[in-house]
């Protein structure tokens, strides 16, 4: 309609019945109203599909990702009155929300974000989730989740998220491939109680193997590969990274420092080029999970978490592997892994809070997290499923009973993206052998303690 | 005696007209212009004036991106003086810049001469010579990923055949830099075509009078060729800076995001640092005063570059 109009219009401008002044009203006029009708009904559209519809994004990808699309069907057989749409954006690192920043400022965010959980305080502080305790979570609700979850889903005493799962880490070894190379692997075994890191490298030295132009073919245990972080081994060595008296952050632990130095001897001693060229590639984005050199058997151990059961199974479902603690600075000293895990939230502007709680009641609760543990082999943060054995497999049970209970968790701070940034790039120079750990865990808390000081003091 | 004009009865006084009415007669080009070119200065001034204004606004803030502004004065800008990873940043992307845009220009110079060989297949030439430039970044840079893998990159295969040392682009902070630096010139075909376009505007008499007068095609290079593309040298310097300095996406891609500027901060360019703070690290006040200093120092640079040109392009006719 509007085409014609303008078509008419113009045949009057060309035949000079109308002025050039009234064409260009006339067709000013005709825009406004059709930019104003077509804006009207978008609106109108989006409001009719927003009242039956909520939306839950989620960065995960597969095999995790199936799991959580399967739990949303089985969620919207019973929901009454609306549906869940789970919606997968592209995948990013656990700090970075900028998708959902964007979206929430532009009025099109979800109504349910999965979230990491060790950065609820952040994206909280900066306002952009919703306190929960309005919707329903209450004390009963928070209460029914492990102690350290809970907390990190807490911020200065206000829910802001409910957490849906966690996980652990342990020292994955490779039976078949370090028999090969004539190390005994019964020694790892975790009956054993933890190695300590020097027995652990004087192992891993003998399946070492150099290949063509330098680099290696074959390395028992490459200390940063996987998920050997700053916290793994700070924890470890008995560091501790935030002092909540003080409000202060502690990278310059001195166990912390200790546990780096420990690690750049280790990888210097090797070669820290040589050992970054056969690990580097796997941190890389887009490397393929089957190629990973533990999975094709050119790695010995490796520090990495629960879920790996899964990949194993899918990947290489006929390795001969084991799994035990991570290890210890000296004979007899406790072993120490740290948990993370995600949660779900509400951003602001969520346009269907009330029946996005109830969604997320169900998939953080006890029903949905029963289905993620038993299909994902990741752990639930409900304390009643941890009790149910026949929940996990054998090796996924060393998790829940064994590691769970010593596991420590990263300080939730309203400054947790920097400061794992930070660890990282002095963790990064460290095992390059590129600076002293004591100077660059020094330049961590120089950078973010201005940071975190704006916020303090930050109520448990 | 004169005659009178006598004015006939059907001609009257022209009605008054309105100020609006005698401000369309008087600028009517004016108007009409404006509103032919309106789509444009609706965009410029929605997406390009408000989003300059605004970052101004917030830069003397501290702001998470949510709720209200909080202001802090020059804070801010304050801040940068003793932030460590800016300078870092600012030292890194100058590192890029110092070397990207040069080496650009002469790998864009080479490829235009061999554009511009008298061979039958020059076309399949040109197109072979062009195509990376057409390749979109993030797929040249997941390429680029497989080209320098340590160990089954060809790159390093090839270094290693020719008894060089295997190095390790992406894993050594010494060499990540130089490896931005080589792939920015995966992209000269671009630049390429421009100076090819610049040679073929060269009147071939200047180089047959000189080949008359002896001068070898080394000497012709140097003082035909050359000054003669000037123009076009600037051209590309400008733009190589202006885009050089905000570079972003094939760091994030090739160096991952945990954290972006791996290995150990050695490729934290100064966008890269001011999106962390923005859309990371919630300072969106911080980010915002670090986007008006690169506005500022990118307008400087441009400046520079002009005037240091007066002394050597060569513009024909002038």
């Amino acid at each position: 309609m509007s085409n014609a109009t303008l078509h008419e219009l113009a045949g009057q401008l060309r035949s000079r019945r109308i002025d050039r002044r009234r064409f260009m009203q006339g067709a000013t006029a005709l825009g406004v109203s059709g930019t104003a009708i077509s804006s009207a009904l978008r609106a109108r559209g989006a409001i009719a599909q927003d009242a039956t519809t909520v939306t839950f994004w989620t960065t995960f990808t597969d095999p995790d990702l199936s799991v959580i699309g399967g739990m949303v069907d089985t969620f919207n057989e019973q929901a009454e009155g609306y549906q869940v749409e789970l919606v997968q954006i592209p995948p990013a690192q656990v700090t970075d929300v900028t998708q959902l920043m964007t979206a929430v400022r532009g009025g099109t965010g979800p109504d349910v974000y999965l979230l990491d959980r060790f950065i609820v305080a952040q994206r909280a502080a900066d306002g952009l989730l919703q306190d929960l305790t309005e919707y329903g979570a209450d004390e009963a609700v928070m209460s029914a989740h492990l102690p350290f979850a809970r907390a990190e889903a807490t911020y200065n005493g206000v829910p802001f998220a409910l957490p849906s799962n966690t996980d652990a880490r342990a020292i994955y070894y490779n039976r078949g491939a370090l028999a090969e190379a004539g190390i005994e692997p019964d020694e790892l075994d975790s009956s054993n109680g933890p190695l300590t890191w020097s027995r652990i490298a004087e192992l891993a030295n003998q399946f070492n193997e150099e290949g063509s132009g330098g680099n290696y073919s074959r390395l028992g245990f490459v200390p940063w590969m996987n998920q050997g972080w700053h916290y793994t081994y700070g924890f470890s060595w008995g560091g501790t990274f935030f002092n909540a008296d003080a409000c202060e952050v502690t990278p310059d632990d001195p166990a912390i420092v200790e546990a780096f130095q420990w690690v750049q001897d280790y990888c210097v001693d090797l070669g820290a080029q040589q050992v970054q060229a056969f690990g580097g590639p796997t941190m890389l984005p887009g490397f393929p999970a089957q190629e990973h050199p533990f999975v094709i058997g050119t790695l010995g151990m490796q520090v990495t978490g629960d879920w790996m059961i899964h990949q194993l199974e899918q990947y290489a479902p006929d390795m001969d592997y084991g799994i035990t603690f991570i290890g210890v600075p000296n004979e007899g000293d406790e072993s120490a892994t740290w948990a993370g895990g995600w949660s779900v939230v509400i951003p602001e502007g969520a346009t269907n809070p009330e029946p996005a709680f109830e969604f997320m009641s169900w998939y953080a609760g006890e029903p949905g997290q029963r289905i993620y543990t038993e299909e994902s082999a990741h752990l639930p943060t409900i304390a009643a499923l941890i009790e149910e054995a026949d929940l996990y497999s054998e090796n996924h049970l060393f998790f829940s009973q064994q590691l769970l209970p010593i596991a420590k968790n990263r300080p939730p701070l309203p400054v947790g993206a920097r400061y794992w940034d930070e660890l990282t790039i002095a963790w990064q120079s460290n095992y390059l052998g590129e600076a002293e750990p004591a100077a660059a865990l020094a330049s961590v808390k120089e950078r973010v303690q201005p940071d975190l000081a704006r916020f303090c003091p930050i109520e448990g | 005696m004169a005659d009178t004009i006598v004015l006939p009865n059907t001609i009257q006084k022209p009605p008054e007209r309105s100020g609006f009415n005698r401000f369309y007669r008087k600028h009517r080009n004016l108007i009409v212009g404006l509103l032919f070119i309106s789509p444009w200065i609706v965009g410029f001034v929605a997406f390009l004036l408000y989003p300059i204004l605004y970052t101004l606004q917030i830069s003397f803030t501290r702001y998470s991106g949510f709720g209200e502004p909080v202001p802090v004065g020059f804070e801010n800008y304050q801040h940068m003086l003793n932030d460590s990873v800016f300078w870092i940043a600012v030292g890194n992307t100058a590192f890029y810049l110092a070397l990207a845009v040069p080496i650009g220009v002469v790998v864009a110079m080479v490829l235009a001469l061999a554009m511009n060989q008298p061979v039958r297949e020059v076309s399949i030439y040109r197109a072979i010579l062009y195509l990376p430039s057409i390749l979109p970044l993030f797929a040249l840079s997941f390429v680029y990923l497989a080209l320098l893998h340590p160990s089954r990159g060809i790159f390093n295969q090839f270094l290693i055949n020719l008894g060089l040392p295997n190095i390790n682009w992406l894993g050594d902070p010494q060499y990540s830099k130089i490896a931005l630096v080589m792939l920015a010139q995966f992209g000269a075909g671009q630049a390429a075509l421009i100076f090819l376009a610049a040679l073929k505007g060269i009147p071939p008499s200047f180089h047959e009078a000189a080949m008359l007068d002896g001068a070898s095609a080394w000497r012709r290079f140097w003082g035909i060729t050359l000054p003669l593309m000037t123009p076009v040298i600037l051209y590309d310097l400008i733009l190589g800076l202006s885009l050089g300095i905000q570079i972003f996406t094939q760091v994030f891609i090739i160096f991952g995001s945990d954290p972006p500027g791996s290995p150990a901060n050695s490729t934290m360019m100064y966008v890269v640092y001011l999106y962390l703070n923005g859309f990371r690290y919630s300072q969106m006040g911080y980010a915002a005063a670090l986007a008006l200093v690169l506005f500022v120092v990118t307008l400087i640079l441009a400046m520079l570059v002009f005037r240091w040109s007066r002394g050597w392009v060569h513009y024909e006719g002038a």
